[in-house]
């Protein structure tokens, strides 16, 4: 099975963006456990800062609202250049945007190390939830 | 085939959170997913100092299954100390972060110079059940805190029993065990419930010994604090329920402490006295009764299907059916068990059943012949069997949901007349 991992990285070395500052994902192709990397994408509007789009009198939860309204944010264009992914990694991550994720299925790490152990580590735990074997090493 | 079991009887390890939560001022500090401690809280009552809803936990995720949870522990750690004020922080790991190989120890031992004692279980519910969670929480206390005592109290005894909260009257009965043991001339020590806590563990080392009462729970812990303090132990097996096995109870203890012989008759004597005067009372109702339920069988753990049958028994005079002990005990236990089971008065033998899957144990129950109303005495499960074969139940075990329990008590000759209460109020409500 292949899956794809899109990173957020302004050097090729760290994963040392967050989402919301990344200007582009590196997006890296694993295949019968080979990660490989396959392309760039580049995000090519300027994200706007939404926090949500409901009315917040109604809600009665401005920041980050939960279960009452429904609504978390305009969809992002970020979120959707990545949608065949299966993770996203950055350094950090914002709620609505992790519930956007989180809809399409999209795993979400937010981490501050090397993009080869960021990779190592979340191959060697899909390689192992795939194959329905334990965690344990 | 992989089974489903529903109607469970008890939790996973976790569950220990309960035990931890039974001494007061110390709290648990949970390494699990969100919805652990969520699923694990019980509504019966709290610690009466801190809510089970704020007990602070690393509400692990995904990201920290990946790329390990260790450094939420540290924070969490470090935050409870902060904001909470305990006696005793309690870290308890989950499923998750035991199978990912976090090293839980390695983080606690960062704290080993902390104002407070930060001490960790293992109760990974793959480990075992609450039963097991709460031996790894004495063993963590054991291991991580005490010390060997210089000099010993003279009469101090350290009394252990069941699982706090998983048994409903885990709290009178070990008040209950207390007061007898004082009247022995002895001077208690336990560590759960209300004005207990921190200096009566901080006490344990300088006990002259144990006293274990239950019928496998804690074993291993005994056998730890003797090894690392020097603590002998004395395991009674049976909860005594009711005046036989109590005077016996009383007896073997004062005789283990060698307290003098008439002392212990005479403090005997006069409870039986009362007991009986009691009994005699009530002795045309008992009688008539007789002809409602002659057999009778218990669905408990192990403590209240032993303690229980004995005193149907040997007090009682009723007739035992098959027993069903539902805390997975551990098989090096049950060949013991048995045989207790086997040494009941009149030379009756009781056949038992170790068995957690509740089909089998109520199809068990609807074959046998009670020979009229069967009495059951069980968890919230059997209720609806009983009443489907019209007979009398008594909701004793864990899942309770018919009955409140403050600080009721089954043990000793006080609590044998309780569960009479409690099972002939069941009896004569068919008349009225």
């Amino acid at each position: 099975m292949s899956y794809k991992i899109a990173i957020a990285s302004s050097d090729s070395e760290n994963i040392n963006e967050t989402f919301g500052s990344a200007k582009s994902f590196v997006i890296y192709e694993v295949s019968d456990g080979v990660c490989k990397k396959s392309e760039e994408r580049i995000c090519t509007t300027e994200e706007k800062v939404t926090k949500n789009n409901c009315n917040s009198k109604v809600c009665g939860n401005s920041d980050g609202c939960g279960s009452s309204c429904g609504g978390y944010g305009e969809p992002s264009a970020k979120v959707e250049i990545i949608s065949d992914c299966r993770a996203v990694v950055c350094k950090k991550i914002g709620f609505h945007i992790r519930k956007q994720l989180e809809r399409k299925a999209i795993s979400a790490f937010d981490v501050s190390c090397t993009i080869d152990e960021a990779l190592d580590k979340i191959t060697f735990y899909y390689n192992r939830i795939d194959r329905h074997e334990s965690l344990r090493k | 085939m992989a089974k489903l079991l529903d109607k469970q009887r008890y939790k996973c390890a976790l569950g220990a959170m309960q035990t931890v939560q039974a001494i007061t001022r110390a709290i648990p500090v949970l390494h699990s997913g969100p919805g652990c401690a969520q699923k694990l809280s019980d509504s019966i009552g709290s610690s009466g100092y801190f809510s089970p809803n704020i007990f602070p936990c690393t509400s692990i995720n995904e990201k920290d299954v990946v790329f390990g949870g260790v450094k939420k522990l540290d924070t969490t750690i470090s935050n409870a100390l902060k904001v909470i004020d305990a006696d005793l922080y309690v870290v308890l790991t989950g499923c998750i972060p035991e199978i990912v190989g976090d090293d839980t120890g390695e983080v606690i031992s960062r704290y080993q110079d902390a104002e407070k004692p930060v001490i960790y279980a293992s109760t990974a519910g793959f480990k075992g059940n609450n039963y097991k969670g709460h031996e790894q929480v004495i063993d963590a206390i054991i291991d991580q805190y005490l010390e060997k005592a210089d000099e010993k109290e003279k009469g101090l005894v350290n009394i252990w029993a069941d699982v706090p909260y998983q048994d409903l009257f885990w709290l009178g009965n070990i008040r209950e065990l207390e007061n007898l043991i004082s009247e022995l001339g002895l001077i208690p020590n336990t560590i759960f419930g209300y004005q207990r806590g921190i200096s009566n563990i901080e006490r344990i080392p300088k006990a002259e010994f144990n006293l274990l009462v239950s019928p496998w729970v804690s074993v291993g812990n005994m056998k730890k604090m003797e090894k690392k303090l020097g603590i002998p132990y004395l395991h009674y097996p049976t909860l005594p329920i009711g005046a036989y096995e109590t005077s016996k109870f009383l007896r073997e203890v004062g005789k283990f402490a060698r307290v003098d012989e008439q002392k212990v008759e005479s403090i005997i004597n006069e409870h039986e006295k009362y007991y009986y005067y009691l009994i005699e009372r009530y002795a045309d109702m008992f009688l008539e009764t007789r002809v409602m339920a002659k057999q009778f069988s218990v669905v408990a753990d192990a403590q209240y299907a032993l303690g229980i049958t004995k005193f149907l028994v040997n007090d009682l005079g009723l007739v035992p059916a098959k027993q069903f002990i539902t805390d997975d005990t551990p098989k090096a236990f049950q060949e013991q068990i048995k045989a207790e089971f086997e040494n009941l008065n009149y030379g009756l033998k009781a056949e038992v059943n170790f068995e957690t899957d509740s089909y089998k144990i109520h199809n068990e129950i609807q074959s046998h012949d009670y020979h009229g109303y069967p009495l059951i005495l069980g968890s919230y499960y059997e209720k609806e069997i009983t009443e489907d074969m019209f007979g009398h139940f008594l909701n004793i075990s864990w899942p309770v949901q018919d009955k409140v329990v403050l600080d009721d008590f089954y043990v000793g000759y006080t609590g044998g007349i309780r569960l009479i209460e409690d099972i002939y109020s069941v009896a004569v409500q068919r008349w009225n």
